[in-house]
């Protein structure tokens, strides 16, 4: 077995993020710093993944023990712990390996070295590689170093072994530090875009706030936006309005959130929120019209949205600074709800001028309208996944399911298995997975299901919560 | 202003002269007779300082007949002190009802907004929000353009008779807000309105 060759020159990364105090905003979001591989395999031209040889059709089955870290500091030792198990979910979500459950192994030791590690014993259990993690503090911050250690020599079939230090971490953010690694290593050994540090924004009623903003009597429970970690941890509040708000859209490079409001007295407008504590500023001037449903192209430069303001509701589009205002269609139905093509060229949207809502395509300058859906039942929410589908919600006026236009051939099939009322889709950044709205657990709750209909989790427990909208990392 | 005051100058609709008459009795066509000894002179001119034990003569019970009160003299406004939360709990302004995924008025809606548009015609400095509801079928999206139609329909009615723009706002709150959170054709019913409220006086 060869020892791995770690590039013993560092690179520091500057902790990015400064905690604002948030007089409008309850809680902004904290960013710990990025954290990334700080050294690594020397040749990285000519790496061979070290998957590419093994049976195509068997993925590499991996352990984990507990992560190792010196015996005096129970610290590093509680955070070794946290990173393990979370970078253990964090590689089982992808599915790109088989993750031997950790109840399996919990009777192997961990092992402070790649020489000491109880093959036989990982080997029984049907491992072909074993993850080494070493713990160590350097000042202020955490390291991890991290290895893939094969269990029979012809595992690795000569490729290079995987082995990376990670950093810097802190004691206070093991998932965040888990999380970075997962993502490292999607991209590294299978060139996917993990999604180990994006998040969730949604809609939530949890804190059970009269609305402030309608002056009648019973004027209902205030709804605001919140942000989950993509495998909710960490929910926290975006806003505080004591308002309806509504349908948040993540901009592309993740800093912004754009989402309805309403305000005392005033339509429904669209805001945009940088997340740092300066308060939301609207997108249009206020002009009395309604405008909903937010939708960011894909360079961030410009949003699609519904409005009022031709006297319908139209599809319009303007740049983020709010100038730029024309109308994308001109129908006197309802279109509305649109969503931007990964290219940036076209959006797709709802339209109901044929009877009952279908889904319609436009080039992003209005021209070569298309119908693509014409199957019965009712459309909405379409959004449109960089793999090449367009999910959205379909069905009868309760009991909506999710289903999946195929762009290239049209082909429809239903993602979802009909338990409760399911909607309201938002895609993962690689594409490979949907957060969605349902009512399969009794109230409406998100839940997160991959684009073949499995591995279905759930993300939120308290409260009402809708409206799903999945961030890219930062 | 105290109750009864309030209640006296409250307008008078259909003119009915029996309410009339009880209005008038109750906000006083005559004071009620000094009582014997309260302090009042009734024979002025009687030596002063004196006390005239001899009881005053009775003064017929029967009040004179009462002043009818006309409506148009009454023009004052009856929620000048009411906050708006206040008018609003006790709204003079209707719903307007509307049938499945529909935005369309029917008879019944245009007779409330005929209504709304007297009360808006009165009470000429009121703003008011037209919010647009529907019912809990459909998706969030769909019914959020949905509540759109149905209070750009009561609005451009309104306007039809003569309202100004400036003074009615709408907004959708599609199915978020339902008034009656039941799942039957009833609670459906109730929650397919355009619902106005006094946003300004």
């Amino acid at each position: 077995m060869t020892a791995p060759r770690y590039v013993t020159a560092i690179g520091i990364l500057a902790a990015g993020g400064v905690l604002l105090a948030a007089p409008a905003v309850v809680s902004p979001l904290e960013h710990p710093g990025p954290v990334a591989p700080l050294a690594g395999p020397q040749d990285q031209q000519q790496r061979v993944w070290i998957f590419e040889l093994t049976n195509p059709t068997r993925r590499p089955r991996i352990g984990m023990p507990d992560f190792v870290a010196p015996s005096g500091d129970a610290e590093l030792r509680e955070m070794a712990t946290a990173v393990a198990e979370v970078l253990w979910a964090d590689l089982d979500f992808e599915q790109e390996f088989y993750m031997i459950p950790r109840e399996e192994s919990a009777s192997i030791p961990s092992a402070p070295t790649a020489a000491t590690i109880p093959l036989e014993r990982w080997s029984q259990i049907g491992a072909d590689f074993v993850v080494l993690g070493v713990l160590e503090r350097a000042g202020d911050a955490v390291s991890v170093r991290l290895q893939l250690v094969p269990v029979r020599a012809e595992s690795n079939q000569g490729g290079q072994q995987f082995g990376y230090k990670y950093g810097p971490c802190r004691t206070q953010a093991p998932r965040a530090c888990a999380h970075a690694i997962a993502d490292h290593m999607h991209k590294e050994l299978r060139n996917l875009d993990g999604v180990a540090q994006t998040q969730i924004a949604f809609v939530s009623d949890r804190d059970s706030e009269r609305v402030r903003t309608r002056p009648i009597p019973n004027s209902g429970t205030a709804k605001e936006i919140y942000i989950a970690d993509y495998d909710g941890a960490n929910q926290r509040p975006v806003t505080a309005n004591r308002s309806l708000t509504f349908g948040p859209a993540w901009s592309p490079d993740a800093r912004t959130l754009a989402y309805m409001l309403w305000e005392p007295g005033l339509p429904e407008t669209i805001v945009l929120n940088t997340l740092d504590g300066r308060p939301a500023r609207r997108l249009l001037p206020e002009d009395g019209y309604g405008n909903q449903l937010p939708a960011w192209s894909p360079d961030g430069t410009r949003l699609a949205f519904a409005s009022n303001r031709s006297g319908n509701t139209d599809v319009w589009v303007v740049n983020r600074d709010g100038s730029g205002l024309r109308q994308l269609t001109n129908h006197p139905a309802s279109d509305t709800s649109p969503t931007w093509a990964p290219s940036g060229l076209q959006i797709a949207f709802v339209s109901d001028r044929s009877g009952g809502t279908q889904i319609y395509l436009v080039n992003a300058d209005g021209t070569g309208l298309q119908k693509l859906t014409s199957d019965p039942g009712d459309h909405d929410r379409p959004t449109w996944s960089p793999l090449g589908f367009i999910a959205y919600t379909s069905g009868a006026a309760l009991g909506h399911n999710i289903s999946l236009y195929e762009v290239d051939t049209g082909r429809i099939s239903v993602l979802t298995d009909g338990l409760g009322d399911n909607g309201s889709p938002s895609v993962s950044p690689n594409g490979r997975h949907i957060a969605f709205k349902t009512t399969r657990w009794g109230r409406e709750q998100i839940g997160i299901i991959n684009r073949r209909g499995q591995n279905l989790k759930r993300i939120t427990t308290v409260g009402t919560n809708h409206s799903p909208s999945w961030s890219r990392q930062r | 202003m105290t109750r009864t005051q309030l209640f006296c100058r409250r307008s008078i609709r259909g003119g009915a002269a029996a309410l009339a008459l009880a209005f008038a009795a109750a906000c006083g066509g005559n004071p009620p007779p000094a009582a014997p000894g309260a302090g009042a002179d009734p024979f002025p001119g009687s030596p002063s300082g004196t006390t005239s034990t001899v009881p005053p003569p009775p003064v017929d019970p029967a009040t004179p007949p009462p002043v009818p009160i006309e409506p148009d003299l009454i023009t004052a406004d009856p929620y000048v002190d009411m906050t708006v939360d206040e008018v609003n709990e006790n709204s003079p302004l209707k719903p307007v009802f509307f049938t499945y995924d529909s935005d369309e008025l029917d008879d019944q809606a245009r007779q409330a907004l005929n209504d709304n548009a007297e009360v808006l015609r009165t009470y000429a400095n009121w703003v008011i929000t037209i919010e647009g509801h529907c019912d809990e079928r459909g998706t969030p999206e769909y019914n959020l353009a949905l509540g759109d139609r149905r209070a750009l329909a009561a609005k451009t009615y309104l306007q039809s008779l003569g309202i100004s723009a400036s003074r009615l706002h709408t907004v959708s709150y599609g199915k978020e807000f339902p008034f009656d959170p039941g799942h039957t054709e009833s609670a459906w019913q109730a929650n397919r309105r355009a619902h106005l409220v006094l946003t300004a006086k």
